[in-house]
């Protein structure tokens, strides 16, 4: 009797076991894109302010906003429109760079967020959030400066 | 001293010139995409960029390619999460890749002329400081000022000291990836 009662006990505890285990691995599995709209924001600064912490050191500059599994730094950056394009997903791609800079900052919309820039004009100042893929660097074989990389951006409202 | 300085004058003409044409063959690209497809019999894995930089030189066939890599969009976060990682891809400490050689069937390629022209490619990839040749077949479309290339090649990821040894990703991954590439150049 007391033996049944032990195995009927350790069964339990074994699917129990079986059934949490596995919904974290599915959830692990399947655990969703981070929002970077939502989230919080970690650094809020100007187009010309993060381009010369780059040009000047880009390795500290890489270990400062880039983040070993990818989801690098959420930024707010202020700048002056001087390009507006579409990318091959059919993204709004505004890039906010002064006339006189050397490498400026592209930030691409998405699907979602792309009909936010629709009323964009270069030339105008604005603020978009988005996570950062990439720095500012002159690139020997490009023979030309590269501008720092936002995704996922959409405008910030005031 | 007039002599003198009317001289310097024409130097520097011909010289600015000179650069002028040096650079003139040049095309850049910012919309860009590439792609990266493995399939295993386990699953079928597809991430995009389209974050890459790309430059194209008409007279004398060099292309060059600048990947930031953190710029990969994978369709599940974890999987983004893992090429990203030390094992993989190490995009902190490796934020970029480069692609870089020379079109060598440049004279086949009438950039002046509408049309879309078969382009072989000779060139070398750099994936994580390790440097690989590569070949590849592309195509080259002239359309007026605007050039598009595309191109399509296989990466072994053993090359660049990726390799799984045991868990998930050593049987969901392939060991052969297919890359794709297209490129919308315009005049600098």
């Amino acid at each position: 009797m007391k033996k049944k009662k032990i195995l009927k006990i350790a069964a339990i505890l074994i699917i129990a076991g079986v059934v949490i285990g596995g919904s974290i691995g599915i959830y692990m599995f399947n655990i969703p894109h981070r929002n970077v709209q939502t989230a919080k924001v970690d650094y809020t600064l100007t187009g010309s302010q993060i381009v010369a912490e780059y040009l000047t050191g880009k390795d500290a500059a890489n270990k400062k906003y880039l983040s070993g599994d990818g989801n690098s730094k959420i930024l707010i950056i202020t700048g002056v429109i001087s390009k507006i394009s579409d990318d091959f997903n059919g993204q709004k791609v505004i890039l906010l760079k002064e006339s006189d800079a050397k490498a400026g900052v592209s930030a691409a919309f998405t699907k979602e967020t792309s009909h936010n820039a629709d009323d964009l004009q270069i030339g105008s100042t604005v603020s978009i959030k988005g996570v950062i893929r990439s720095g500012a660097s002159f690139d020997s074989d490009l023979e030309l400066y590269e501008n720092v990389i936002l995704e996922k951006c959409d405008v910030v409202k005031k | 001293m007039k002599k003198l300085s009317f001289l310097t004058a024409i130097i520097l003409a011909v010289a600015a010139i000179t650069v002028n044409a040096q650079t003139s063959g040049k095309l850049v690209s910012s919309k860009t995409q590439i792609k990266f497809f493995s399939s295993t019999p386990a699953e079928d894995i597809q991430a995009t960029n389209t974050t890459s930089v790309s430059t194209i030189n008409k007279e004398t066939g060099e292309v060059v390619f600048s990947v930031p890599m953190q710029g990969f969009e994978f369709e599940k976060a974890l999987m983004q999460k893992h090429f990203n990682g030390e094992d993989f891809l190490n995009t902190q400490t490796f934020p970029k890749a480069k692609l870089k050689g020379k079109i060598t069937n440049l004279d086949k390629i009438d950039f002046s002329k509408d049309g879309t022209y078969n382009a072989t490619f000779e060139g070398e990839l750099t994936i994580k400081e390790l440097t690989k040749p590569v070949k590849e077949n592309g195509t080259v479309e002239v359309k007026g000022s605007v050039v598009e290339v595309q191109s399509k090649f296989n990466v072994a990821l053993a090359d660049y000291g990726i390799t799984f040894v045991k868990g998930k990703p050593s049987t969901n991954i392939a060991k052969t990836v297919e890359i794709t590439m297209i490129a919308e150049y315009k005049p600098e």
